[in-house]
């Protein structure tokens, strides 16, 4: 396993460079020029050229690829155009925020996604089932920012105006009296901060989930082994949970790989409705500012969360089922 | 000074139909507003809602309209400030004395100090003048105040002398800049300035100090108590939290649920919930930004004057403010604000499909086929592109215009374009007519007419004259303008330079934009004008004064 992982890890170093080169060119090549940050009417051409000599950007592409390759090997990401400070020091901030985000996320998506895939399963053909099936299409077929933005009115504008209980704060990571408050408030309100967006973020892929499970377990449950399992009389918890879970999760696994990229690029989007400052808003922003260091450390930094997640995903199939093995 | 600001429109669509939603919601206890002259309290915090992050907090630096505001309103003291009259009042400058058109001298406080205890001296306000004059450093503080001033003495610690390189329409305002700490700031090359962690850590010397900044987060100042009372003394409230929040729905369901108080700016569509709501207050003042079609002048055949007057009378532009802005546009005539002490009343050019389809038969283009569309004498259609950014209002603007001019029988084909493609087509002058706007830096009219119409830039690629306007009469006039010290002939100049510009028609001038915010009604003492958004912070109070939550 030790030996496969890394060969994997290995072979993951050419993909990921490979990315990171295709990006550095797509992105340089693309028209516009990080000096137009600057781009008042009022600018001379003479500054612009000053701030392009002040970037590096005067020098041919080849040039600045080979520097930003020799860099990047050093763990040197530079300095971004727009913040004026190092990549590092943005990422640094932002990351934490991000992984927060998607781990709630993930663990929201696949614990509501399989628990209802598995209801459904068991109790198919009920009316719970078909209105479950239903709740799901509905979410699934669902924008993520539209979601975002009725959760706020209702959650946060609504509940606040028709005073709610639990009104939830609808924009930030933290409240503005944050560093003011006692250790256990903090925690409280992280949280608080923290549900709109993760279930935003979740909804719609843990409604994808539900319907691979529904689909997985059904299919399972039919098996001689479970009906094995029925006959020789084991509790029926036993037998949906221990027996035909296990066994319908494989492919779920497999979703855990695919949903890691969506994931990232749907809390682009939450980010940026619930202004949550992470890796997603930093990435448009810096598009939007052709800011070419800020893009090159993001994305390489989403491509290698990628293939880690795709890792992560093979490794727990050894774990669900113990017939496979890479050796 | 801000680069143009598309990104806040991109998702304004979004925010209509959330605002609209939200405005069809119940009803809450409701604060009563201050009674005018009720007593100020002291304390509490209030949050500003911001579409961006701000940049370097550093005036040597800044950029960006909102960091310019905190910058000169905020963390640091400008040499002068402006009354609402918008003259140049005493500011870190307690007084100055003209000589003649060559120079200024300026006496300072010497009771203004850095946050952390320095005086501040004239040797600062001469460090920031030569940093930013530096090319190296590509100041734009030099480029928007500093062309005609060359040098910079200082006679004592708190005495400077500056030169003119020519005599000068407006020269005080050449000196609406704060100076930068030269004992922090002096050990670093210019080009590196950019990068310079005090940029984000800036020791100022204003009525707030720098606290904290969260990138893509917030910015925290607090109340300066050592700030000067003559200069109106520590500010009422102990913070100021600057939340950056980049969906215009997401501001204002947190302006609405208590999340922030303040939200700057906001987009026309959202000013409807904002007047219905008794806890919210509207600001809308006119900005310092003119939108405009630029025709290219090079190509043909808008290098016709004619053309280029039909195109101006076959697009109605109160139309355009009125449907587009909610009525809150002013249609321009040209790139001196309404504003402005230079400005003259005048009327537009009026919309006149059939004067403009006069006009262009005059220039060879007629319907010949009887398709009730133009064909110029090679029988070809007259066949226009505009291209703009693809942000909401800038298409819906070019939309309009495109269903205008079909009345005139030109063809217009709309080019949406993400910003910094259509920036590199605009600037490169690959186009026939571009949406576009201009925002002025301060409040001297010279810089934009210079720029935008100077033939001297024409021929300089990428330069600002993008249309590649080069009319010896315009140049003539605005050099005149420009260089007349007296403001009432300065004025009459440049009225003569808008009937000169009016009969060319190098762009066909649409309107002022009117900046809009809204705010809390428990937030009092905050004025808004053409000085900017933030220009008020100083006297900002909150009625019972608290802490804010969320």
């Amino acid at each position: 396993m030790g030996a496969y992982l890394l060969r994997r890890l290995l072979g993951a170093i050419p993909l990921v460079l490979g990315v990171a080169t295709l990006i550095f060119f797509v992105l340089n090549l693309a028209p516009g020029d990080p000096a137009a940050l600057f781009a008042n009417p009022n600018v001379p051409p003479e500054v612009i050229e000053q701030i392009r000599r002040n970037l590096g950007l005067d020098q041919p592409l080849g040039i600045r690829y080979l520097k930003w390759l020799g860099a990047f090997f050093t763990g040197n990401f530079g300095y971004s155009f727009a913040q004026g400070r190092p990549v590092l020091d943005i990422l640094k901030e932002a990351l934490p925020n991000t992984l927060e985000l998607a781990a709630a996320s993930l663990v929201l998506v696949f614990v509501l996604g399989v628990a209802i895939g598995v209801f459904q399963a068991v109790h198919q053909h009920s009316a719970a089932d078909g209105i479950l099936s239903v709740v799901a299409l509905f979410f699934y077929s669902m924008p993520s920012f539209w979601l975002g933005l009725m959760l706020m009115l209702l959650f946060a504008l609504k509940a606040h105006e028709w005073g709610w209980l639990f009104a939830l704060p609808a924009t930030g990571i933290t409240s503005i009296d944050y560093d003011y408050l006692s250790a256990g408030r903090k925690v409280l309100d992280r949280l608080e901060h923290l549900i709109l967006p993760a279930v935003t973020l979740s909804l719609v892929l843990a409604a994808g989930i539900a319907r691979y499970t529904r689909g997985q377990m059904l299919e399972v449950i039919r098996q001689d082994y479970i009906r094995t399992a029925r006959a020789k009389g084991l509790p029926e918890r036993t037998v949906v949970l221990k027996h035909a879970l296990r066994n319908s999760l494989i492919p779920v696994i497999t979703l855990f790989g695919l949903y890691l990229p969506l994931l990232f690029s749907g809390a682009v989007f939450v980010e940026v409705i619930f202004s949550w400052p992470g890796m997603g808003r930093i990435i448009v922003d810096a598009i939007f500012q052709r800011d070419y260091p800020v893009v090159m450390a993001t994305s390489f930094l989403f491509a290698v969360l990628t293939v880690v997640g795709n890792l992560i995903a093979d490794a727990l199939y050894a774990v669900a089922d113990p017939r496979i093995r890479y050796d | 000074m801000r680069s143009w600001d598309v990104r806040g429109w991109s998702r304004a669509l979004v925010g209509a139909v959330v605002v609209a939603l939200a405005a069809c919601g119940g009803e809450k206890p409701r604060e009563q507003a201050a009674a005018p002259g009720a007593p100020v309290t002291k304390g509490g915090t209030v949050a500003i809602a911001m579409s961006s992050d701000f940049q370097a907090l550093n005036p040597i630096l800044a950029t960006d309209q909102y960091t310019n505001e905190l910058i000169q309103y905020g963390l640091y003291t400008p040499l002068i400030q402006f009354d609402s009259a918008l003259n140049a009042v005493p500011y870190l400058a307690e007084s100055w004395e003209m000589l003649g058109d060559t120079g200024v001298v300026f006496h300072l406080r010497k009771d203004v100090r850095w946050h952390d205890g320095q005086p501040v001296t004239a040797e600062d306000v001469k460090f920031t003048f030569d940093m930013a004059k530096d090319p190296a450093t590509a100041s734009l503080l030099a480029e928007a105040y500093l062309g005609f001033v060359d040098r910079a003495d200082v006679l004592d610690p708190y005495t400077i002398r500056f030169h003119f390189t020519q005599p000068h329409a407006q020269a005080i305002q050449d000196f609406w800049w704060a100076p930068a700490p030269k004992h922090l700031l002096q050990g670093i090359p210019p080009a590196e300035l950019r990068n310079a962690e005090f940029n984000r850590h800036p020791v100022g010397s204003g009525p707030y100090h720098f606290a904290e900044w969260r990138a893509g987060d917030r910015l925290v100042v607090e109340r300066e108590l050592l700030f000067p009372a003559a200069l109106g003394g520590p500010p009422p409230l102990d913070r100021l939290v600057f939340r950056v929040i980049p969906e215009p729905a997401t501001q204002m369901a947190a302006l609405v649920s208590g999340g922030v108080q303040v939200d700057l700016p906001l987009q026309p569509p959202q000013m409807v919930q904002v007047r219905e709501s008794k806890q919210l207050r509207l600001f809308s003042f006119p900005s310092r930004t003119v939108y405009f079609v630029a025709w290219n002048n090079q190509r043909p055949p808008f290098n016709d004057p004619n053309v280029r007057r039909a195109l101006t009378m076959a697009i109605d532009r109160q139309q355009l403010a009125d449907a587009l802005l909610y009525g809150q546009g002013k249609v321009a005539t040209g790139p001196i604000p309404p504003w402005s002490p230079m400005y003259t009343e005048r009327k537009p050019l009026p919309y006149d499909p059939a004067e403009a389809r006069r006009l262009l038969g005059k220039a060879g283009f007629v319907d010949r086929n009887g398709d009730g569309r133009l064909e110029g004498p090679d029988g070809r259609p007259l066949q226009i592109t505009l291209i703009t950014s693809n942000a909401p209002l800038q298409k819906s603007i070019a939309e309009v215009i495109q269903a205008q001019v079909r009345s005139a029988g030109i063809t217009l084909e709309v080019r949406p374009l993400e910003f910094q493609t259509f920036l590199a087509q605009y600037r490169s002058k690959d186009f026939d007519g571009a949406l576009a706007n201009w925002q002025l830096d301060n409040f001297q009219v010279a810089s934009a007419p210079r720029a935008l119409f100077s033939s001297r830039l024409a021929k300089v690629p990428n330069s600002t004259n993008r249309a590649g306007v080069s009319s010896p009469e315009l140049d003539r006039l605005i050099e005149q303008a420009s260089r007349e010290t007296d403001d009432r002939k300065a004025r009459q100049d440049w009225a003569a330079f808008e009937d000169e510009l009016e009969k060319e028609q190098p762009f066909t001038f649409l309107f002022w934009w009117a900046e809009l915010a809204a705010a809390d009604t428990r937030v009092q003492g905050i004025v808004m004008d053409p000085r900017g958004e933030l220009q008020s912070i100083r006297s900002w109070w909150l009625q019972g004064g608290r802490l804010a939550q969320h």
